[in-house]
């Protein structure tokens, strides 16, 4: 009976199980036919499994350019992606890719529950997002030596309050953007696209409006993400490669000419990215849709948080701006990283084109032209060099992680506080201390938003 | 009909649009099937129609099919009547 008993935890602990009910549940919520509860069911838990493989195919393909990098430049050069991050952590240490899962799903419950009693009225429904937030916090606390059930309960109670309290901070711009009040920023970028927008205030002229100038389209093909990774690992790849040398290069490339050896592990690494994002997609698929209609109910009248390219359509070229004035911003910043002593970060196309063009056009509506400029350059800076700070405060590569490093900036300032939290000896006064400023804040924005209806 | 949304990662605003595009299709009474994809994957992939933002436009150049093209990804009343269009 025992053995019935610990099987049948054994399979309910399955990460891909645990996700595999939540959507179960999801789907029965939403009295879906039979036929789509099992299909949507076995999805996500397929999602799951590709996903594993995909961030694999990532980690396979890094791991002999982390070593090039060494020899070529003697530094550690890190590609910074989260989703490879939490994804290569699920398939290594299976607590962790368990703990993520329940966090992003209890974890998404305390912040409906808290949009309902709160005055933050937004459901965060960025669900890639909200996955590396679980899969950081998952990996947080299993660094520094928490128990399950506790990484579960803190995991999943600052989780909530994260994906609350971040849609807040973007707000008043957004609602410059739009023009209203009904959708929120839903990223975990957001502290870093907001203070470069604010950047881009000061030094900027918010008389004259990014969306007057002429830019060239050439640059869209960057939104295809199997193109520019590629592009950019590519690159990346090869100049390593030459900087290494083809004597040394034969150590990793064996009979294989080595540009053809960089260019094959270059592509592996999108070809990694692009299965890795399938498997994403699947579970996403389900439990995103469940999420929306719970949230909406619960709380009526919230505002959805969404991702990124909700926004884009109303200043597309500040976007462009915000890109192309990021990657100074990430050279620059690789550069500063350099005397750290840490890890390079490498510059992140994913971040620099979405992201980056979220602060052009933040910085346009705060400053206008020049202010979407300088706050695609600032971000750029947010890109790389709290990448290199925070990389030491976690550990990664001992858990056969390798090349890759957390990116965005809200998920590195949580994590950071976590541990300057755990390293007083008393991190119950961190979440105290938390409590008390969440219980400030509340109290504040319910002020100014009485103002905000106020005005209309 | 078979219907695909799409976006950079395809893992983002595409599915807001499939939601969007399933809550449309229940309403009208219209039978599909919605997936959300990569724009990368959107040439291998046959549908009847492709949904995705305006801004998207030049990197859909080679596909073939019918395309709509949302400018405010938000508004479903924008969907719903450039979808009904192509329909009818």
């Amino acid at each position: 009976m025992t053995e019935v008993i610990s099987a049948f935890v054994g399979i309910i602990k399955t990460p891909a199980v645990i996700l595999g009910l939540i959507a179960l549940l999801g789907l029965l919520v939403q009295k879906k036919s039979f036929s789509q509860v099992v299909e949507g069911t076995l999805k996500t838990m397929l999602g799951l499994l590709i996903l594993s493989a995909g961030a694999g195919l990532i980690v396979e393909n890094l791991a002999p350019f982390s070593e090039m990098f060494t020899d070529a430049f003697n530094l550690t050069g890190v590609v910074p992606f989260d989703e490879a991050v939490v994804g290569a952590l699920s398939e290594k240490v299976g607590m962790i890719a368990q703990n993520t899962s329940l966090i992003l799903a209890i974890g998404f419950l305390v912040n409906v529950i808290l949009a309902r009693i709160t005055p933050f009225k937004y459901i965060f429904l960025t669900g890639h997002m909200m996955w590396i937030m679980a899969g950081g916090l998952a990996w947080a606390f299993y660094d520094l030596g928490v128990s399950e059930l506790n990484t579960i309960i803190y995991g999943s109670f600052i989780q909530g309050c994260v994906l609350l309290l971040l849609p807040a901070i973007a707000q008043p711009i957004v609602r410059k953007i739009t023009g209203n009040d009904k959708i929120a920023y839903g990223h975990l970028t957001t502290i870093g696209v907001v203070a470069s927008a604010y950047v881009g205030k000061i030094f900027g002229n918010s008389a004259k409006d990014a969306e007057d100038m002429e830019l060239p389209e050439g640059l869209s093909f960057f939104k295809d993400t199997a193109i520019s990774v590629s592009l950019v690992m590519l690159i990346i790849y090869l100049i390593t490669a030459i900087f290494t040398g083809a004597e040394t290069m034969a150590k990793y490339a064996g009979e294989t000419n080595f540009i053809v050896y960089s260019i094959l592990k270059g592509l592996g690494f999108a070809a990694g990215v692009l299965i890795l994002l399938q498997g994403v997609r699947l579970f996403l698929g389900e439990i995103i849709p469940a999420f929306k209609g719970i949230g909406m109910k619960i709380v009526p009248g919230a505002r959805p948080a969404l991702d990124v390219p909700v926004f884009f359509s109303y200043a597309p070229k500040s976007l462009m701006l915000g890109f192309i004035f990021a990657i100074p911003g990430m050279l620059v910043g690789l550069f500063v990283s350099s005397f750290f002593g840490t890890v390079i970060p490498l510059p992140s196309i994913i971040g620099g084109f979405f992201t980056g063009g979220m602060a052009g056009i933040f910085g346009n509506a705060l400053g206008g032209r020049r202010g979407s400029m300088i706050a695609g350059f600032v971000y750029g800076l947010f890109l790389t060099i709290p990448v290199a700070l925070f990389y030491p405060l976690y550990n990664l590569a001992e858990y056969g992680v390798q090349g890759v490093a957390y990116l965005v900036s809200d998920g590195i300032a949580v994590l950071s506080l976590i541990k300057l939290s755990f390293s007083t000896g008393f991190p119950v006064i961190g979440l105290l201390v938390f409590l008390a400023i969440f219980v400030f804040l509340c109290i504040r924005f319910k002020n100014r938003n009485e103002n905000y209806q106020l005005e209309q | 009909m078979n219907i695909v949304t799409l976006c950079g990662l395809g893992v983002g605003s595409s599915l807001m649009l499939k939601m969007t595009v399933e809550e449309i299709l229940e309403e009208e009474g219209i039978k599909g099937r919605v997936e959300n994809l990569d724009l990368g994957s959107a040439k291998a992939k046959q549908a009847d129609l492709y949904v995705v933002s305006k801004d998207m436009e030049t990197n859909l150049r080679d596909v073939e099919g019918k395309i709509i093209f949302i400018e405010n990804l938000t508004d479903k009343e924008e969907v719903r009547k450039k979808f009904l269009e192509i329909v009818k």
